[in-house]
């Protein structure tokens, strides 16, 4: 195994692979920076770009975007207190006072150090758990896949912060979306009123961008009128000792590892991305603290929970999308597009299969730090000046950028239809306060749910062993627990008072 | 900033129109030609295709441009393919699946749709069961098969080569074994390495898992025993008359001018008779077969037929 | 009264049933135990259910969120300027389409204090950079218009 990850970490320095790579983690960053362009948006607009690369090339600058991206949130956190992406709203309670009272260099390399060693830790669990999760995944039958699936359907849905049933409501509709068109055993056209647009049925990725992108975009549109032009900040000094710095983050060890643990945890269960990592984090740091009071005041161990944790949660999605095949989260599941693409099939053979991409994976997740913190080096201030690109400048060339996205996929004008008509069905979701997260997880399992439950039913025709094969049965049994649980707590949440829950923000994606 | 305004626009214009003018008509091949594979990048038409492009590309001087229009079994490519301009720009990867699909009622794009340019390799299918299975020879299964009709899992694309071919092997010994969906490759291998399905239909790349004891080859469908795979006896010696390989080849749309299918079909001969590429095509366990827009043609006229009986012997004849 | 929520589930309950209406008459093949029917069907009983109940708890409940007023007049212009990109891309081809979809998403989200040249340069450059990008470096072809065969 390290016989491997050697020669992976030699091929991936190579500049083959470094280029594309560090390309990957400048995108990352800066879109990671930008406020409105999330990870999820910056490996969207990347993708189309990797396309005609070999698949670890493609994959390397996929790793790249992700980890930059995680990282990149946290510079106008801090400078602005405006989280670039969800994955750093954390970041802001102690990154943005601490730069106010003086010290923006310590805050921004507070932050970067703690996405290093947060990643270094992810990594040493992605490298050592995804061996043993893929070999347990290939005990997996079509009766535990589906449940697996059902699984995690019923955990996001249960875990939206709106409404139980509109979590619910947005999967059946993502699971509704993979139902129209040839059904995937003997392509019967299903639900295409005759027409030939509808019978080969709509691709993920598509439907996957249109949904996102102009979720976003148009929410950013509603605020825009009248053409207000950014804040022109000045770009403070950001010089700092990395060394204190480092040792501020390693002389509180317990706070490290486990920041980094619930992140890994948080990517390892399927479709809960960086940003509940992050807060949760945050929210454990504090709990476990001796002065819970300074939280919030500028403190370095908010920033330490907030970033370790948001990049290990890369490498904990990682490992899930690897071994079994399910994306963790919204982004992952635009990577598992990317694979495919690339003609890559995650699972449970992926790493005996496919060792030189696997372990090109593992190798590129840990030199995107490295590379990270030299971009960081050199560009900090530069991102802070980003945040100043117009958005009447932004968004056609995001656009843009989308339609080749979808097009390129294969080619075929089509795609870019479905783009638009998922793009007004996103949007359309979002002013009716749907979570995106169960939908987009709905499109994506959708087909192998449907998939699984008949070769189940081929195999053999006894319905009853879905209930009856323990792995099965007991994670069905855990489905119907997760949303009970959800509906208790929306019930007792509601008796302390709902009141609270009016002034949510409009963006729940 | 005004007065920036028009010169901008005119510079525009200059462009477009000095693009479109260098787009214009001149003898085929003049630009990039488009080389349909109705599968995703990796899949085993892909495998092919890939190291095949480049030599196509050298002998034909124009660009290949290998798009992967992938979809619903294949069927999205083939109607991407059928719906082109037949100008020559657009050339269709296809297999034997064109049949297949089309008599079971998954496609509505038939051979006849394409004019036939040349065929490029042909891989033997192998018959192959799970480590789980305790069977070791064709005997013990066809015995196991005897005793269990309808027991014996076979994973495979429904109405697919990978389903015809294990069909074949059922009616020529008379036995019955029970269908389970699984679309490509390596859902396939996923699940008969987890012991999910016995039996399957792959081919010699898989050879590395045999090897290392995780995968048994039962019998290979060719005329002889192959080179590569010495210990593999063939299904004829066992008394199975299966012969049965996936045949590739490329096809463009009717109505292609015949000097543009001309001109595919020499740079096609040319570049399978490449050293380079054969040496590619050995790795994926398939043997460079090149035949003329002759010869294909009789070939597919044949083929078409033998698919359409299976379909109807196997009550998924649609047409 | 009736509010979001309840219009949302509305239209999600009388979109499954026309959707289950839709599954009659599909075809029961050979070897599949159950048809292509069976699956999509159990789907929209389900999400029926779950609409359902969303109208149902919307009409009970007696404290409604304040709804913030929004201004969807760019949304709405943005949506027809991007409709309009998507039509004419296969008629006008990449690059004429790309170009003037650029600028004419600019000026109407600039409007009315427009900046031509940034305009027109940034149209030009996104139209140019992405379409050597992509057909000459990444080789994928882009669009060909069917009017301009360009």
């Amino acid at each position: 195994m390290f016989g491997y990850l050697l020669a992976s970490l030699a091929e991936i320095v190579r500049p083959a692979y470094l280029l594309p790579l560090s390309i990957g983690t400048l995108a990352g960053m800066i879109g990671g920076s930008l406020p409105g362009v999330t990870i999820t948006m910056t490996i969207i607009l990347v993708l189309p770009f990797t396309f005609a690369l070999d698949p670890l090339q493609g994959l390397a600058a996929m790793t790249g975007v992700y980890v930059g991206g995680s990282a990149g949130g946290l510079v106008t956190a801090c400078l602005l207190g405006i989280p670039g992406t969800p994955s750093a709203i954390a970041t802001t309670f102690d990154g943005f006072p601490m730069a106010r009272k003086g010290e923006p260099g310590r805050a921004v390399w507070l932050g970067t150090w703690a996405s290093v060693f947060g990643g270094l830790l992810g990594a040493a669990f992605l490298i050592g758990a995804t061996g043993p999760l893929a070999a347990f995944a290939l005990e997996f039958g079509p009766w535990e896949y589906f449940s697996l699936f059902i699984f995690a359907l019923s955990m996001v849905a249960g875990l939206t912060e709106a409404s139980l049933l509109k979590g619910l409501l947005s999967g059946a509709i993502g699971l509704i979306v993979t139902v129209i068109g040839s059904d995937p055993i003997m392509a019967v056209p299903r639900l295409t009123l005759g027409t030939e647009f509808l019978r080969s049925g709509f691709q993920f990725l598509p439907v996957l961008i249109g949904i996102f992108a102009f979720a976003q975009i148009m929410t950013d549109l509603e605020r825009m009128g009248g053409n207000v032009a950014p804040p022109r900040v000045e770009a403070p000094s950001l010089a700092v000792s990395h060394l204190s710095v480092i040792r501020e983050i390693l002389s509180r060890p317990f706070l490290l590892l486990w920041s980094t643990l619930i992140g890994v945890w948080i990517g390892v269960l399927p479709a809960i991305g960086g940003s509940a990592a992050n807060v949760m984090a945050y929210d454990q740091a504090k709990k476990f603290s001796k002065r819970p009071e300074k939280f919030g005041t500028g403190i370095p161990e908010g920033v330490i929970a907030s970033e370790s944790s948001n990049n290990a949660n890369v490498g904990g999605s990682l490992v899930t999308i690897m071994a079994f095949g399910i994306p963790g989260d919204a982004v992952t599941a635009v990577m598992l597009g990317a694979m495919i693409i690339h003609g890559i099939q995650p699972g449970p053979l992926f790493i005996s299969q496919e060792p030189r991409v696997a372990y090109g994976i593992f190798a590129a997740y840990l030199v995107a730090h490295p590379v990270m913190l030299v971009l960081q080096w050199l560009g900090a201030r530069f991102y802070l000046r980003v945040v100043q690109v117009p958005k009447s400048v932004l968004i056609p060339v995001v656009l843009v950028l989308c339609t080749v996205g979808a097009y390129a996929l294969n080619n075929i004008i089509e795609n870019v239809y479905v783009l638009l008509i998922f793009g007004v069905l996103g949007y359309l979701l979002v002013k009716f306060r749907f979570p995106l997260a169960p939908l987009i997880l709905g499109v994506i399992l959708g087909d192998q749910i449907e998939v699984n439950l008949v070769r189940a039913l081929m195999t053999d025709a006894d319905p009853w062993l879905f209930l009856t094969r323990p792995l099965s049965g007991g994670m069905l049994l855990a489905s119907v627990a997760s949303v009970g649980l959800a509906l208790w707590q929306h019930r007792r949440q509601q008796r302390m008072g709902a009141a609270a829950q009016a002034g949510a923000p409009d963006t729940d994606f | 900033m005004r007065r920036f305004g028009l010169p901008l626009v005119a510079l525009a214009l200059v462009v477009v129109v000095l693009v479109a003018a260098s787009a214009g008509l001149a003898a085929y091949p003049d630009r990039p030609v488009k080389l349909i594979v109705p599968w995703a990048a990796g899949g085993d038409t892909d495998a092919i295709f890939r190291p095949f492009g480049p030599q196509l590309q050298k002998h034909l001087g124009a660009t290949i441009v290998i798009a992967n229009v992938t979809g619903a079994s294949g069927t999205v490519g083939a109607r991407e393919a059928k719906n082109s301009p037949p100008d020559g720009y657009t050339v269709y990867a296809t297999h034997d699946y064109i049949h297949s699909t089309y008599y079971t009622g998954v496609s509505d794009v038939s051979y006849k749709d394409f004019e036939p340019v040349c065929t490029v390799s042909a891989t033997p299918s192998v018959l192959t069961a799970s480590p789980k299975t305790k069977w070791t020879s064709w005997q013990e299964l066809l015995g196991d098969a005897k005793a269990r009709p309808g027991q014996i899992t076979v994973g495979a694309t429904l109405g697919s080569t990978s389903h015809f071919f294990p069909a074949l092997i059922e009616k020529s010994a008379g036995i019955k074994l029970k269908y389970v969906s699984y679309e490509g490759l390596a859902p396939r291998m996923n699940a008969i390495l987890g012991g999910h399905i016995d039996l399957t239909d792959s081919n010699l790349t898989q050879k590395g898992k045999v090897d290392a004891g995780q995968l048994k080859f039962i019998a290979i469908a060719t005329e002889k025993r192959l080179p590569q795979a010495p210990s593999v006896p063939t299904l004829k010696e066992l008394g199975v008359d299966v012969v049965y390989a996936v045949t590739r080849g490329l096809v463009v749309p009717k109505g292609t001018p015949a000097d543009a299918v001309a001109k595919l079909e020499t740079a096609c001969a040319k570049a399978t008779a490449e050293p380079k590429f054969a040496e590619d095509m050995a790795k994926q366990g398939t043997a460079v077969r090149f035949l003329d827009r002759k010869a294909y043609a009789e070939f597919l006229k044949r083929n078409d037929q033998l698919n359409h009986d299976l379909a109807r012997d196997l009550g998924l004849l649609k047409r | 009264m009736i509010s979001r929520d309840g219009i949302a589930g509305l239209v999600c309950l009388v979109a499954s049933l026309g959707l289950l209406a839709l599954t009659r008459g599909m075809p029961k093949p050979a070897l599949v135990p159950i048809g292509p029917a069976f699956y999509p069907r159990i789907l929209f009983v389900v999400t029926a259910v779950l609409s359902l109940a969303l109208v149902v708890t919307d009409l009970a409940r007696r404290r409604r969120p304040a709804v913030p007023p929004v201004r969807y007049r760019l949304v709405l212009l943005a949506f027809v300027i991007f409709g309009a990109y998507v039509f004419l891309l296969p008629w006008l081809g990449y690059r004429v389409a790309t170009f003037l979809f650029v600028a004419g998403l600019q000026t109407a989200l600039e409007w009315p204090r427009l900046r031509w040249a940034r305009g027109l340069s940034v149209a030009l450059a996104t139209t140019l950079v992405t379409y050597y990008v992509f057909e000459v470096y990444l080789s994928v072809l882009l669009p060909r218009g069917r009017l301009t065969g360009f």
